[in-house]
């Protein structure tokens, strides 16, 4: 964290006050900018790995703990974007995600305190001390220096996150515009909770299109897509599409009406149309969504063992309960059976892309360095009295007009 | 302390002398558990006997009491399950307490809230208990809504509280001092606030997963997909909850996407959809002055 000092420039060269907007939704060649600069040493593959970790680690304490799926999708949300702008190698991505989460539960009132996020934290990466625990919850014993260290320092990444969303503390899920969309689509509930799945997996796929921008510029650059690119009703109904798509794969279910319904969400939704108008989204937006989530399946059915931790739970039960499914007689637990062939979906993009909408220019970069939104000479900066700084809840132009 | 008699009239004692106070709740608590294998059950009657006999306030309680005798029931065994080795199949399915709760939850809500203008104090505090404990499932969610039912058939009912009044409830109730009143009164504000800070934790399934190693990253897409709620699945219960209480597309999402747009794309116009040519010339500009 002491990199920004040599760049913190003297108190005569800063302005005596200036502002920051809050810049919710990114380009493409913005997050390409950005990736870029924050990646460093590391290779794309690493990268990627250290994303996926950051987001599981997310996904085990924050579904320990019960959040909704809001809080965790926002966590991780933030967290990739504090990675836009802070490099991973100045900090520990413990510190980093349990902050996102803490953040994210002041913005969906669902409020926990960092000790307590801290202490799951901890049954999740030591579940053997977990596991001697005395307490009823199995609450670890951690020793309180190293614990009062640990908060102290997620309490100071907190700062950073909320200077990097300029202290606005609304966030739009697309969750519930999956069901109320869906519901006015008269798509089956049945595809729409498959579409719901898909708004989670979504935020993975973060990660697997920056890491697709690296490896092959030409095909994959007009179709990056990441979390914070698209407004939520855009995402709830590309994964409303993906879902249609989706069901083509399987039998049809058993009612007909049902079938014809959800084949009918997919005709509606391939073509532009007033539900444009009607729901304020591009065809084309839903296709590139389609195809990153479809990667991103296809992705994790040709690997499943990439999905799994080398690192196994440390203590397997001996006697396995006939109700818990997922365990195999050695107790490591065994992911469920894939329900899509890799090969199935590889021919539904074939299929995808023979009917394509034609492509749209891919937006470049403006003047400004996007970096310099926010940037390391913050870290340096915190608790010094360096003139005032505005923080705005949204772009210029848009700011003042009810933002 | 080893006679059933003796651990029996202890547990009356304390629970006698319950309070609203987490401390309260929490010391009793900790005894029905620690008492639980050996005469559960027995504990389980006093429980109901106090809930019969007590006053209204005592019914409250109690009422409160078995919430959270519910939530750590469910976190002991969550926290047991990969280490019970010689339980029968039988110890492995029953969660503690919360059984008997089901089993007799008409029964409770009926003392807690039972008929007529004496009742109505607890009817509110019990709602909110029922639907917490419906969301998280930690009762069935037909079985709640029996019970929701029968409390909302009797509020439509006129009021008629002098002729039908429950014989368990039939002594007259203290005439409470402005100071009780007072009290209760802070006391339901402290547990509505509790309840509602707990109130969006999302349900655990009862089969109690082992702590997930944290590099496991299961698409959700992959979960297996049914018609109906799967109630192993956290998320599936999330869906159908998600399901049940989010309204149909009205104007005010079409005021929230309008708003949302115009912060993804600023340069298209706010009122209306317009298909602008531009779009992929403009560039986004980013103001630091």
């Amino acid at each position: 964290m002491d990199s920004g000092h040599s760049r913190v420039p003297s108190p005569s060269q800063l302005p005596a006050s200036f502002s920051k907007y809050h810049h919710p939704y990114f380009t493409s060649a913005e997050v390409q900018h950005l990736s870029e600069k924050q990646r460093g040493k590391l290779s794309a593959t690493q990268e990627e790995k250290a994303r996926q970790q950051a987001c599981g680690f997310i996904e085990a304490v924050g579904s320990k703990i019960g959040f909704p799926r809001k809080t965790l999708a926002t966590a991780q949300n933030l967290y990739h974007r504090f990675h836009l702008f802070f490099p991973r190698k100045d900090f520990n991505y413990h510190d980093v995600t349990l902050a996102a989460l803490y953040v994210s539960t002041k913005m969906h009132d669902t409020l926990k305190k960092p000790r307590e996020i801290l202490m799951v934290s901890y049954a999740v990466r030591f579940p053997e001390l977990a596991a001697k625990s005395k307490s009823v919850g199995g609450e670890v014993d951690m020793d309180p220096p190293t614990a009062e260290n640990d908060r102290q320092r997620l309490l100071a990444v907190e700062r950073l996150i909320l200077e990097t969303i300029c202290f606005n503390f609304t966030s739009k899920m697309p969750f519930s515009y999956v069901i109320k969309i869906g519901r006015k689509l008269k798509a089956s509930k049945k595809l729409i909770k498959c579409a719901w799945r898909l708004t989670i997996d979504r935020r993975v796929t973060f990660f697997i299109v920056v890491h697709l921008i690296f490896i092959s510029e030409r095909n994959y650059s007009h179709r990056t897509l990441v979390p914070i690119m698209y407004p939520p009703n855009t995402v709830a109904l590309g994964c409303l599409y993906t879902a249609s798509l989706l069901t083509t794969l399987e039998p049809p279910p058993s009612p007909l009406v049902e079938a014809q319904l959800d084949s009918r969400v997919a005709t509606i939704l391939k073509e532009k149309g007033d539900w444009e108008r009607t729901y304020m989204a591009e065809a084309e937006d839903l296709e590139e969504i389609a195809h990153v989530l479809i990667d991103l399946l296809i992705q994790a059915a040709q690997n499943p063992s990439a999905n799994t931790s080398p690192r196994t739970p440390a203590s397997p039960s001996p006697h396995p309960s006939p109700r818990n499914q997922h365990l195999s007689p050695v107790g490591t637990p065994q992911p469920p059976p894939i329900p899509y062939k890799a090969d199935q979906l590889i021919r539904l993009k074939i299929m995808m892309r023979q009917n394509e909408h034609p492509l749209r220019p891919q937006q470049p970069l403006g003047s400004a360095d996007p970096s310099e939104l926010y940037n390391g000479n913050d870290i340096a900066m915190l608790g010094r009295n360096q003139g005032t700084v505005r923080f705005l809840f949204g772009p210029p132009g848009i700011v003042g007009q009810g933002v | 302390m080893h006679d059933p008699f003796e651990v029996r009239m202890q547990f009356l004692g304390l629970i006698r002398k319950l309070n609203a106070s987490q401390q309260s709740i929490q010391k009793v608590v900790a005894f029905a558990l620690k008492y639980f294998s050996r005469c559960g059950e027995d504990l389980w009657e006093c429980i109901i006997e106090e809930c019969q006999k007590g006053s209204i306030n005592h019914r409250i309680n109690i009422l409160y009491f078995l919430d959270s005798l519910c939530e750590t029931s469910l976190l002991a065994k969550a926290h047991q399950l990969p280490e019970q080795s010689s339980s029968s199949s039988k110890q492995v399915n029953n969660a503690l307490y919360v059984d008997y709760v089901s089993r007799d939850l008409t029964q409770i809500v009926e003392c807690v809230v039972p008929v007529g203008r004496q009742g109505l104090p607890n009817l509110p505090s019990t709602k909110q208990i029922l639907e917490n404990w419906r969301t998280k499932r930690i009762i069935e969610p037909q079985k709640v809504d029996e019970v929701l039912s029968l409390l909302s058939s009797r509020d439509s009912a006129p009021d008629t509280t002098s002729t039908s009044v429950a014989p368990s409830a039939a002594k007259s109730e203290p005439h409470l001092s402005r100071g009780e009143i007072f009290k209760r009164i802070e006391e339901d504000r402290e547990r509505h606030k509790r309840l509602r800070e707990r109130r969006w934790v999302q349900a655990q399934p009862h089969s109690g997963s082992a702590v997930p190693s944290y590099s496991m990253f299961t698409l959700a897409s992959f979960l297996p997909l049914s018609d109906t709620e799967n109630a192993e699945l956290a998320l599936d219960i999330e869906f159908e909850n998600e399901w049940e209480a989010t309204s149909d597309w009205n104007e005010d999402d079409v005021e929230a996407t309008a708003e949302e747009r115009e912060l993804c794309h600023p340069h298209l116009k706010r009122k209306g959809f317009t298909n602008d040519e531009d779009e992929g010339e403009q560039e986004m500009d980013i103001d630091l002055s």
